[in-house]
């Protein structure tokens, strides 16, 4: 690391107008050039305050920030700064000016006055830096969130800053975005010797740099490389922060008597884990088998689907086929997972369930297609949920859609009404017209209750007043209002810092316990469906994979990396283990993993 | 709602009409209209026609697709020709009821006046069907560049049309979803009367306006961030290059100008006998 610093902040203060706290209070730290920090911290921590200041967006109530010798706060530095200091945020969608992928990456070089010949050169660059060269002149609407946020990575470098500074870039990013992403941010640091700030909220990310800065209500409350940090384990928690799942297990075996050191990857947890049988003689060995506990269901509550296939805009140019012949059948009472990239067609499918896109027979202008003489009519799709046949032009959509709750992604967004009551009351009013202001009052209140806010507090607010979570809770509370028999969510966690995700599911947990039958989650986090799932669908361009409970599924590993899908830790950890001679039947979540490891460990290699 | 929204008129093929700048298809169309205004008889019109008709084959757009485009401006088209069948006057009366007459002179300039609009509609489509709206906007700020000595903001404008067109996409996939959204909790936009059709719209346009206006703040951010300072000492890349297809064209419309200037002066003496027919009046 070269020792010049090129970002220095000292004493720094912030507080937005009209708020009484600080959003950033007192901090101090410097960056050395070619340096690759990660700053982590809960949502409302002040990191991405933090970013703003260095740049200029906005100005430091006390403290001064120097870059590159300049004082942010002099004169028109700020414009000079934002040459070396670029920021790629993180809304893919709203960094873009232009509808072709050339013409935005050329807009900064263009803001300042870069020759045209060169800025030619530097979009030839800096899209093959992020490896989107052949997208050159595609349209950005029609790229996936990785490669959108890569075109915003390319448009930031091609002004050629010293400093990159990411502001949770990869918070709306599937698994396999963020990957790329990511690996272009390293590539850039490695190869160019370019210094990058990494703001994030996913632990494993903030692993890859050289120095971490952990970040609560607006101060710095720990700094130092990585495993430093998360050696400090409890007090990560007290900063609303969760640990990376690869320490809980560390620390679970290490209370069993495991020696177990604190690392990273996979790879070397399975070492460390061993290491540990190594030393007590074990060489071979397997855990017992669980079995899979049976779903108790009345099977009054099933969807089963069939053959269903589905394209966008048919019969235009850009027709494109999101649903190639989907068979599933999923129990009521079952937690279930859909999983797969973006673009795989599983918010498609959810869709399907409750008639927001409705099958082909039951549309109103559907007529039933002649079929000539010696031709195989056309398979037709069915869907039936519960009682409701969804291919039945007669059917009571609207009855469907009370019995069927639907979440989508972001529910925040959907708000509209002036108080929180009333945005919950929407759906049940425009479900049942005919209840009493009781009856209403009721049922809302114990919504908002479940959801875990207090209705007193809450019910007169304004939804757009309150937080981002809680925001989600009143969008959630407003679909579950009906008691539906079957609630669909889809990326419930998505934009969620680590700790809110696990209330989310912990919430859900609930909700599958005590108001609604059966739980349906749209995700692309493998280990968020490990975790939480009774069985997962693996749905890959537009067909299901393969559908089974997550001990069995993950044992395809395999299979699934070529799909490009990620397989969760625990998985990771098991194959690397069984390639010595350890075999884990786990059900993947992270508690039973550990539990199957110690009960090798402890049981000496007699099973 | 908004399924059938795609993105514009644009077909996407590689024809010659698709590879013209679109500064020569721009003016093109502006020469091609103020020659149907100019054209006062059937036989400038129809060198016309033969101009749209190449134009159309040239461009490899399916036929029924620029058909499409006329499909929604055929109420005017109809109102207009009831109109001036019946007050259009003239000396050959046929039938005649209080104000309201049908004359020779009358029902021959309906006839034009169709095929002018008709044309009219077919020349913009072409020019439509195959530029994308990002072209058309580079484009516009080309042709109006000259602007700039008299202080009108001609980046600003070009900027601001450029990134609608950007957000276009993005706000509708937004719509809809919220329409999906509200749809799932009960929310009926296809029914009831106007009243309560216009209070349904309520809680989609509430949270569309949050998000754009979210949007629009966290854009400038960005912009910020790019060193956007107005413009400037800015310099541009792209720069749109005439080619041999627009000289190709320019060829074309110098014949046709040609064309119906001559037709209008000389039709009287191509066929006398005829010529109370082929001149509007």
């Amino acid at each position: 690391m070269s020792q010049e610093p090129i970002i220095v902040c000292e004493n720094l203060k912030y507080s937005y107008p009209g708020q009484d706290n600080c959003a950033v209070n007192g901090v101090s730290f410097s960056v050395a050039r070619g340096e690759f920090v990660s700053v982590i911290g809960h949502n409302g921590s002040g990191k991405s305050t933090l970013a703003r200041l260095i740049n200029g967006l906005l100005e430091a109530d006390e403290g001064k920030i120097t870059v590159l010798g300049m004082n942010v706060a002099e004169g028109k530095n700020a414009i000079e700064i934002r040459k070396h200091v670029g920021i790629v945020f993180q809304n893919p969608d709203n960094q873009m000016v232009a509808s072709i992928v050339e013409d935005d990456v050329a807009f900064g070089p263009e803001n300042i006055g870069v020759e045209r010949e060169e800025i030619g050169r530097r979009i030839d660059w800096a899209l093959s830096a992020v490896g989107m060269t052949e997208y050159r002149n595609s349209t950005p609407t029609r790229l996936s969130g990785g490669q959108k946020q890569r075109i915003a990575v390319a448009g930031v470098l091609a002004i050629k800053p010293d400093v990159l500074i990411l502001d949770e870039s990869t918070a709306m990013l599937d698994p396999k975005g963020r990957r790329e992403v990511i690996e272009v941010v390293r590539r850039l640091n490695k190869e160019d010797g370019m210094t990058i700030i990494l703001i994030t909220h996913f632990m494993e990310e903030a692993l890859l740099a050289d120095r971490t800065i952990v970040m609560n209500r607006g101060e710095i409350v720990l700094s130092g490389t990585p495993e430093e940090i998360f050696e400090s384990g409890d007090a990560l928690e007290t900063y609303n922060l969760s640990l990376p799942r690869i320490s809980v297990i560390s620390n679970n075996l290490r209370t069993a008597g495991m020696q177990i050191k604190d690392v990273l990857q996979p790879e070397e947890l399975a070492d460390e884990i061993l290491k540990n049988l190594n030393n007590c003689g074990i060489y071979a060995g397997q855990s017992s088998i669980i079995p899979h506990a049976e779903l108790s269901s009345s099977h009054e509550w099933d969807i089963d689907i069939r053959n269903l296939d589905f394209t966008y805009s048919k019969k235009s140019p850009f027709a494109s086929r999101a649903l190639k012949g989907i068979n599933l059948h999923i129990d009521e009472g079952e937690f279930f997972g859909i999983i797969g990239h973006t673009g795989s067609g599983k918010s498609t499918l959810v869709q399907h369930l409750n008639a927001l896109i409705k099958l082909p027979q039951a549309e109103k202008k559907y007529r039933k297609p002649k079929v000539k003489k010696g031709q195989i009519p056309p398979v037709l799709p069915l869907i039936t949920v519960g009682q409701f046949d969804l291919s039945n032009k007669k059917t009571d959509f609207k009855a469907l859609r009370a019995s069927v709750g639907m979440v989508f992604q972001y529910p925040e967004y959907q708000l509209f009404a002036e108080s929180v009551f009333a945005d919950v009351a929407f759906g049940l009013k425009n479900f049942n017209k005919k209840l009493t202001a009781e009856q209403i009052e009721e049922a809302v209140k114990s919504s908002i209750e479940i959801v875990g806010l207090n209705y007193e507090e809450v019910k007169d607010k304004s939804p757009f007043d309150l937080s981002g979570g809680q925001k989600r809770r009143v969008a959630i509370a407003g679909v579950i209002v009906t008691k539906p028999h079957i609630l669909i969510l889809d990326e419930p966690a998505a934009g969620l810092d680590p700790k809110g995700k696990v209330e989310i599911m912990e919430l859900l947990h609930k909700l599958h316990r005590e108001w609604c039958k059966t739980v349906i989650i749209v995700s692309h986090d493998m280990d968020e469906v490990a975790e939480n799932c009774t069985r997962v669908a693996v749905i890959s361009e537009g067909k299901v994979f393969e559908c089974d409970c997550p001990a069995n599924l993950f044992t395809r590993s395999e299979e699934l990396k070529k799909l490009g899908l990620d397989v969760p830790l625990t998985t990771k950890i098991s194959t690397c283990l069984e390639q010595n001679g350890i075999i884990i039947h786990s059900d993947c979540t992270v508690k039973d993993f550990s539990d199957r490891v110690i009960e090798v460990y402890e049981g000496g290699g007699n099973a | 709602m908004l399924s059938d929204v795609t993105f514009g008129q644009y077909y996407p093929t590689q024809s010659f009409v698709h590879r013209m700048d679109p500064r020569a298809k721009l003016l093109a169309l502006i020469a091609y209209i103020v020659l149907l205004f100019v054209a006062n008889n059937f036989y400038a019109l129809a060198i016309c026609a033969l101009l749209i008709i190449a134009a159309l084959a040239a461009s490899q757009v399916p036929f029924g697709r620029v058909l499409r485009s006329v499909k929604g401006i055929i109420f005017i088209l109809i109102f207009t020709a009831v109109l001036n069948i019946f007050f259009h006057g003239g000396k050959t009366v046929y039938w005649q009821w209080w104000y309201l007459k049908i004359t020779l002179e009358g029902i021959i300039f309906t006839v034009f006046l169709i095929l002018r609009l008709f044309f009219l509609v077919m020349g913009s489509s072409v020019l439509t069907l195959t530029t994308t709206p990002v072209a058309l906007t580079d484009g516009i700020e080309s042709l109006l560049k000259p602007l700039k000595y008299i202080k009108f903001p001609v980046h600003e404008l070009a900027l601001i049309m450029s990134i609608a067109l950007r957000f276009i996409p993005t706000l509708i996939d937004e719509t809809n979803r919220i329409i999906s959204a509200q749809k799932a909790r009960g929310a009926d936009f296809e029914s009831g009367n106007i009243f309560k059709r216009i209070k349904a719209i309520i809680p989609i346009l509430i949270p569309l306006l949050i998000s754009a206006f979210r949007r629009a703040e966290e854009l400038g951010d960005a912009m910020d961030a790019r060193c956007y300072s107005g413009s400037k000492n800015r310099t541009k890349y792209k720069k749109l290059r005439f080619g041999w297809r627009d000289l190709i064209a320019f060829l074309l419309f110098a014949a046709l100008i040609a064309g119906v200037v001559l037709f209008n002066i000389y039709c009287r003496d191509i066929f006398p006998q005829i010529y109370s027919y082929i001149r509007i009046s």
